[in-house]
């Protein structure tokens, strides 16, 4: 049993809100990421579970016991910092044992655990070397090991794949989810990168300006954003938005901007009601984006736009749209025929799945 | 291209200008301590001359040159060792905590002129029958160390990174272990450095042991001043003491100077 409870938990630094009023439960087992753009408190909240930073106010449990008065030491847990920070004059199996020697275990328990570790980590060879003679990677790979060996209640990490590439970022990431797995460990997990909070996370946590805005599985929080910020955050390309407004005629609702007019789907209406006449924003997926040949299908969710800018990836492309005087991308499978720069296109929306958020309060209508 | 040249030959020149500004009284004592007071007070001075070891023997026959060599050293090792055991706490807890008003305090205590100090120590040292005792030498020539010791390690501190105690703080460790463990072994350069300067301060403070000892504790500089009576000051003597006081001090810094340089820049550039 290990979770992790923060409630209305604050900080502040001078004038500065880094978190604010922060309330969240993390389950026992449970991979939480907690999700955010730069500066926006994740590495405080992070920080604070840890005891490297005290609350302003509010209380932080750890299994059902306070300890905003706790040092780090007595909280046991483990964090894997952004750039690692191993002691540059320690080997690898130092590093690794430095807690356990605290503990005051003994030398052949040391040794069997960073073993351990080393196998699970596949580090044996590097266990003699110092810091400096690693790769990034393999540093990674080291501080998650010094983690693991204390087998502590919670695991903390800050951003620790931020510092490797492409590449080695997307084996990282299968392999602490696997991780994750194989020691049923409680997770707490900081970035600022949403695909790694999606791919990983049992529960994503997004913050934004030290607050809270959501949290869910990863399906939950893609699909049913909370707000207008949420949509844009979740989801690469990011959600576009177009600005508009809300009309009632005969018995259907319609979403009209600049340069479109499409039929709000029957099930959005009851809570769009009351928002007729309201600046909106209506918010679509890149990936909700289709061409459509067919004219034959309800007009109400066709959208005419140029095509301005077209990137092909090789399995999809990406289309950057000009409709009236808003701007929208389109995901697409690569089309038979190529689409050409500054042709007109007729674009089929999944209305479905689109937003409609309040403008005033960036709340999401439906 | 040539704008380059003439760059480059600018900054020779400056470079060797200010070499000759520092460096001519240093030759000027070290020609001058081979000299006899004739050739010392000769007008126009003497660039060609008969060099005698004369001054050398005077210095280590009449005086008891040994005796304030083991003193300086007594002194100064133990002053810096004691400023290393207070200052290098303080300075991480200056650098951890921002006690940038400790910082200042410390510093002012070091631009105020050692003479302010004097008056009072000399009253309080004699009270306490501590005149002429290394306890009060030593105490006295803290306030050189210790300053240098907490702003140098201060600024190395400022470029460890916090998450290195910080990580060992959550492996459980507490900040004092940390400190030891981690944050010292790291200190090396740093260290280095300020032990090297600190030291070299105080073997060449003069006015400290002028004051405060007589027969027992005098210190290297003394020396010098003792060549120095009512009727005439032997200069050759008062040279060649300067130059067996400094020689020391020349064969430390060099020894060091690779780290003192490394150490003072490394506050600087966060690696
Ligand atoms: N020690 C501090 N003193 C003053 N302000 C701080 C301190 N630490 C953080 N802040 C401020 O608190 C806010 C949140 O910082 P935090 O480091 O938690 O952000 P973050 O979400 O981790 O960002 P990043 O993704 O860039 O790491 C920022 O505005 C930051 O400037
Ligand atoms: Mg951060």
């Amino acid at each position: 049993m290990s979770k992790v409870v923060l409630k209305n938990v604050v900080k502040q630094f001078g004038s500065v809100k880094a978190v604010d009023t922060l309330s969240i439960e993390i389950q026992d087992q449970e991979f939480a990421v907690l999700v955010g753009s730069s500066g926006c408190g994740k590495t405080t909240a992070l920080r604070m579970i840890a005891g490297l930073e005290t609350a302003t106010s509010g209380d932080i449990f750890i299994d059902d016991v306070r300890v905003n008065d706790l040092p780090p030491r007595d909280r046991d847990i483990a964090m894997v910092f952004q750039n690692y920070a191993l002691y540059p004059h320690m080997n690898v199996r130092e590093n690794m044992g430095f807690g356990l020697k605290i503990q005051k275990l003994s030398g052949s328990e040391i040794n069997a655990r960073v073993q351990e570790a080393a196998d699970i980590l596949g580090i044996n060879e590097l266990l003699d070397r110092k810091p400096k003679e690693l790769s990034g990677g393999q540093r990674q790979r080291v501080a998650v090991g010094r983690a693991i060996v204390r087998k502590p209640k919670v695991f903390l990490f800050d951003e620790p794949l931020s510092n490797l590439d492409a590449k080695l970022r997307v084996a990282m990431r299968a392999e602490i989810s696997k991780l994750h797995r194989r020691l049923g460990a409680t997770i707490i997990y900081v970035t600022h990168d949403q695909v790694e909070a999606m791919t990983m996370a049992d529960r994503i946590f997004i913050m934004s300006k030290g607050v809270l805005q959501q949290h869910g599985s990863p399906m939950e929080v893609y699909a049913q954003p909370a707000n207008r910020f949420v949509a844009g955050f979740i989801g690469s390309p990011a959600m576009n938005f177009v600005e508009a407004t809300l009309k009632a005629e005969d018995s259907d609702i319609f979403i009209t901007g600049n340069g479109f007019c499409l039929k709000a789907p029957l099930a959005f209406q009851p809570a769009l009601q009351a928002h007729l006449g309201r600046p909106v924003v209506f918010g679509i997926r890149p990936e909700d984006i289709a061409l459509s040949d067919d004219t034959s299908t309800d007009p109400g969710n066709i959208l005419t736009a140029r095509a301005d800018v077209v990137e092909t990836l090789g399995s999809e492309i990406f289309i950057h749209l000009a409709c009236g005087d808003d701007t929208l991308v389109a995901r697409l499978p690569v089309p038979d025929r190529p689409v050409e720069v500054g042709q007109t296109l007729r674009l089929g929306l999944n209305l479905a799945r689109s937003h409609v958020f309040d403008k005033d309060s960036s709340n999401t209508i439906v | 291209m040539k704008n380059k040249l003439v760059s480059n030959a600018l900054f020779y020149l400056l470079v060797l200008v200010i070499a000759l500004m520092v460096l001519f009284p240093f030759l000027w004592m070290l020609s001058s301590s081979f000299k006899t007071q004739v050739d010392i007070i000769a007008w126009p001075p003497r660039l060609f001359f008969e060099p005698t070891l004369q001054n050398y023997i005077k210095v280590f026959e009449e005086q008891d040159f040994l005796k304030y060599f083991v003193n300086s050293t007594i002194v100064g090792g133990l002053a810096v060792g004691f400023s290393l055991l207070l200052g290098l706490p303080a300075a991480y807890t200056i650098s951890r905590y921002t006690q940038k008003r400790l910082a200042v305090f410390i510093l002012l205590a070091r631009l105020m002129p050692g003479i302010s100090f004097l008056m009072p120590w000399y009253i309080i040292f004699s009270r306490l029958g501590l005149m002429d005792s290394y306890t009060a030498l030593v105490l006295s020539h803290m306030l050189i160390a210790l300053p240098i010791v907490v702003w140098i390690m201060a600024s190395y501190f400022n470029g460890i990174p916090t998450e290195m105690e910080e990580s060992a703080m959550v492996d459980g460790a507490t900040r004092q272990y940390a400190f030891l463990k981690i944050i010292l072994p790291l200190s090396g350069p740093g260290i280095i450095t300020a032990t090297t300067l600190s030291f070299i301060f105080s073997w060449n403070n003069f006015m400290f042991s002028q004051v405060l000892s007589m027969e027992k504790t005098r210190t290297l500089p003394i020396a010098v001043y003792n060549f120095v009576s009512y009727a005439e000051v032997d200069w050759g003597g008062v040279m060649a003491a300067a130059v067996a006081i400094m020689t020391p001090a020349i064969i430390i810094t060099m020894i060091f100077q690779k780290y003192v340089v490394k150490g003072l820049t490394m506050g600087a550039v966060k690696g």
